[in-house]
This record gives C-alpha cells, structure tokens and sequence, in this order.
C-alpha cells in the first residue's frame, strides 16, 4: 500500500488525472464530493486530499509515502525529504517586487511583507539586508500600496496582479514547478514500488506535454 | 504503528548487549560548558542550545548531545581504547519542532586506534541495536571519502551539490550541471551516488567503475570489506549502500550510519567516524559512534496500561490489613488499587 498526498485544486486535480493514465485509476472520485481520503482501482494506491501548503508535513510525518509539493512549500518548510521529480506543472516564481518608485533606504530595516517568511529571510539573510517581516496570509500586494511594507516577497504567475497594483518585479528568487517529494524511511522499505510510480508519472507528464 | 515492546524492555536490552560487549557506562554531568557547543556547533544536529550562567559567572548549557562531553574525556585519556555506552536526556528541539524537548538518546562510542575490526563490530552492534526495537530495520551506509572525492573537483559548489544528493534531486542537479559545464563523468558519478540502491553487492561493483579518483576508490574497497564481514555474520541483507548519507565534513571522516525501522516516518539512529572531532580537540587517535533516538520512537511503543484486576477500599480503621492485602494481589502478578472508598475508583 503506498499513500499519496495531493494538493487540493486544479494541480492536484491534473497529477490525479496523469496518475489514472498511469494505470493507477480511481473512479471513485468525485471532485465536488468532501470525501478526503480515497483508493485506486487495486487498493493497492490511498489518496489524500490536503491543503497544498500542508502536503510537505503530511509526507514529513509518514501518513504519506510521497506527495506533490510546489517548490515554494518545500523552500519555506525546509522538511528532511527527498525530492525525487520535478513535474513541470504548476509553473510560477517566488519574486521580490516592490512599487514603480521603490529605491532602497538602506539606513533603516527593509520592511518585507510575504506569507514565506522563511524564504524571505534567507534571500535577505544571503544578502546581509536587514529586514522587518510583515506576515501576511493573502493580498500580499496591498501591503506596500498602503505603506505598511517596502517590498513582497511573493510568488508570481502572469504578473497581472501586480501591473493592476503598480508594482514590478525587482528580483526573481527561484523557479517554481511541481515536486514529487518522498518519506525517506518510507523509501527504505518501498524503494521499489515508490520509484515505479514516480517513475510513471515523469512519463505521463511529458507524454501529456 | 505500534511496536510490540516497552521503552524500559529496549533499555534493559540494549545495556546487556552493550555490557555484553565490554562497552562501560558513561555517564555526564547535566550541564556542559557552553564553550564547548560553541566552538562544535556544526557538529550538533541542532544549534540551538538552552544556556544559563552558573553561580560563578560562567555561561553553561543543559547538554544538546552526549557525543561531544564523552569524547572530551576520551581525549584526556589519551592512547587508551575506550568503548562507552551511555543512556542520558538531552535538550534540543525535537525533529520538525519548534521548542526544546528533553529527549532521551542512547548510544555508543569507540575511541582509540580504529580497524576494520572495530568498525566492523560498531556495524555489528548498531544493527544488533536496531534489531532490539524491530526485525524491520533498515541501515543506510554511506562513506565521507566517498562524498569528499567526488566533490573534489567542483569544491565551490559544494553547498548546492550536498544539498542535491542529500535529496536525491537529479532534475535540480542536472540543470546546475549544464550551467556549470560539469563533465560527464562527474554527471555519472552524481547520479549514482544519489541512486536509490539496488543489491548491494552489485551496487558496490557499480560503485568502482564510476570512482573518479583514488579517495572514491578507498572509500568503495572499505565499503565492500565491510560488505562482505555482514553478509557473513547474517546481517548483509539489512544493509543498504547510500551516498546520500551525508554529514558534516569538517567533522565525519569515514563510514556514516542512518537507521530506520518501518512504520517510524523519521531517522531513529544515526553516527559515523569522526576522527576530525578528536583533532579539533588537539588529539590523534580515532573515535566511531552513533546515538539511538529513543524519545522520538517512544510513542510507536506499546504503553504501559494494564488494567486494574482489584480495587481494594479502606474505610481508614484497618490501613494494614489493607496494604497487606494489597501486597498479596500485587505480588500475585495482577494489578491492585487501593481506594478510600472517597476517591473516584478507576
């Protein structure tokens, strides 16, 4: 029995998709049903549906053998995992932008709002910038529009959001794409079937690209 | 899960079978000079350390590990092989937590003139360790040489490389490869030293051919002597060869130790040589252990929550009669719970 956590959404949505071209079918779910956990055709595969943020600790915690993680949640969670595929699904960046006329006081602390702290204070840890961490859960871009913020630290998609808010990109921190991440005690006793599926999967992924 | 034994039943057991190896018991003070973490922070699996000043002004620390204070007194004995065993709390936060926890650990360390011989036996009771706990153990063998060769050459990106192999990450490390221009062969070596095993025995004739300098080399003949001693003592089938198994070198210098048992979702062992710890400290020699995370599988074991068979209720006229009754049923092997007849009963 191997345990998948999916993110709930369209992403999770899609990676269950390419796992029932895998041969891992699960006609039992239903997308507007609450159900959270379900099976594959064999019983042999158990899905959970999880908030996307919380796939990394429900595979840290071993009620998970693997998962799919965006690489935004596996930077910030910084868990002990094995990251063993990148999907290329999901495709964004984890950004820094700040308003049009932004210059940087560097006389004073950097006020940074963003819901990844951790990210942000080891991108500005690395730079040796002294910050102020404003954590905020969403509309992230309002924060230096109403001044409580110099700069966001966010992810960004198309950058509609932030043209709309009269901000702009000032650095792109890292890539982000879709991750298959693993247990790693769990890989010590279902190395094999873990790689087969996983191995499945990157197949499906690029046959569907 | 649950694992069919009490914490105390694997204590006993581990100290016979370390006690039956001529290991002698350590045992520290609680607190440790902060110093000493201090200049040995890298070494600690958590940095975090709770301090305080003693009633002289000097700045102390509830111990984080053990490793560090018993090889400080190896090194003061000087050319002497030592074998310990200790069975302590330590202070640290726990794995994926975020306060500090008292966590009990046991572990063994060796230290003096190390041979195969002795690396062979630490292997040997680290199994027999794992093996206390579950039949369903798995131990992951990695060797630092191994890792050092293959870094060698592209030393200035050794921070993003560990990183790469610790998890296994071949689509990450590919794309730094083709920036950085990196040579096939290294790609090569990269990609089966992050490899999930296969038959030990095959990964390890694997292993010679791709070697890119003599260091790999040492460290993969080490390997497949040591291979070879625990197929013949009936434990090679537990091992697994694993370069992903890395640690800190500025302090590891030869065989590294992870150990898991199935159902447990984390590390629950782990250890290695580390020859350079006993350097830093102005000593020669070599020193081999490792550390069981006994507090962090306690609540996989099974409780201690036997049901009452008796209740005995004194009335407060005859409290003897009473505790003699209860001594009876106690010692008749049933467990017995004396009531003022106020109390709640169980």
């Amino acid at each position: 029995m191997i345990k998948i956590a999916l993110p709930k959404g369209r992403l999770g949505e899609k990676v269950l998709n390419l796992l029932s071209k895998c041969g891992y079918r699960c006609d039992n779910f239903d997308k507007n049903s609450r159900k959270l956990i379900f099976s594959d055709q064999s019983g042999e595969i158990n899905y959970f549906w999880v908030k996307p943020s919380d796939v990394a600790a429900y595979v840290r915690l071993g009620a998970a053998d693997i998962g799919v993680a965006g690489k935004d949640i596996l930077e910030e969670d910084g868990a002990d995992l094995y990251e063993l595929a990148d999907l290329k699904i999901g495709k964004c960046s984890m950004c820094v932008a700040a308003p049009a006329d932004f210059k940087d006081d560097t006389s004073v602390p950097l006020r940074v709002a963003t819901k990844f702290v951790h990210t942000a204070e080891k991108y500005y840890g690395e730079a040796g910038r002294d910050i102020e961490i404003i954590k905020l859960n969403g509309s992230i871009e309002l924060a230096p529009l109403l001044k409580i913020s110099d700069v966001i630290v966010d992810i960004v998609e198309t950058g509609t959001t932030l043209k709309e808010n009269n901000l702009q990109v000032i650095d792109k921190i890292f890539e982000i794409s879709a991750r298959v991440i693993a247990n790693k005690s769990a890989c010590k006793f279902k190395g094999n079937a873990i790689i087969e599926i996983v191995e499945k999967l990157v197949k499906a992924v690029e046959n569907y690209d | 899960m649950t694992i069919e034994k009490r914490e105390e039943n694997i204590t006993e057991e581990l100290f016979a079978l370390y006690r039956g190896y001529g290991y002698q018991r350590y045992k520290p003070g609680r607190f440790e000079e902060y110093a000493l973490y201090r200049d040995n922070k890298d070494f600690l699996i958590n940095k975090n350390v709770i301090t305080f000043t003693d009633l002289n002004g000097k700045l102390m620390a509830m111990r984080p590990d053990i490793t560090l204070s018993l090889i400080k007194h190896c090194a003061s004995l000087q050319g002497q092989t030592q074998k310990y065993f200790y069975n302590e709390n330590v202070y640290r936060p726990s794995a994926g937590g975020n306060n500090f926890k008292e966590i009990a650990q046991t572990g063994v360390e060796f230290a003096g003139n190390i041979s195969l011989t002795d690396v062979a036996e630490l292997t040997f009771i680290i199994c027999k360790t794992l093996s206390v706990i579950s039949a369903d153990y798995a131990l992951d063998i990695s060797h630092m040489a191994f890792i050092e060769g293959l870094f060698e050459s592209y030393a200035a990106d050794g921070q993003p490389l560990t990183e790469y192999l610790q998890t296994k990450n071949f689509h990450d490390f590919i794309k730094l490869a083709q920036e950085k221009g990196y040579s096939e062969k290294f790609i090569k070596a990269f990609e089966f030293a992050l490899n999930f095993r296969g038959n030990a025995r095959e990964y390890i004739s694997e292993a010679k051919s791709i070697c890119l300098n003599g260091k790999m080399l040492t460290a993969v003949n080490e390997l497949a002597q040591l291979l070879e001693i625990a197929e013949k003592c009936g434990f090679g089938d537990k091992i697994n060869i694993d370069f992903s198994a890395t640690a800190n070198a500025d302090y590891y210098n030869g065989f590294i130790y992870n150990g898991y048992i199935k159902g447990i979702p984390h590390r629950v062992l782990s250890g290695g040589r580390y020859d350079k710890l006993l350097q830093k400290l102005g000593k020669s020699g070599g020193a081999i252990g490792f550390a069981l995370y006994l507090g962090e599988i306690e609540r996989y074991l099974i409780k201690d929550e036997r049901p009452i068979d008796c209740v005995i209720v004194s009335d407060g006229n005859d409290v003897a009669s009473a505790l003699m009754r209860a001594q009876q049923v106690a010692e008749s092997g049933k467990v017995v719970y004396v009531s003022n007849g106020n109390a709640n009963k169980p």
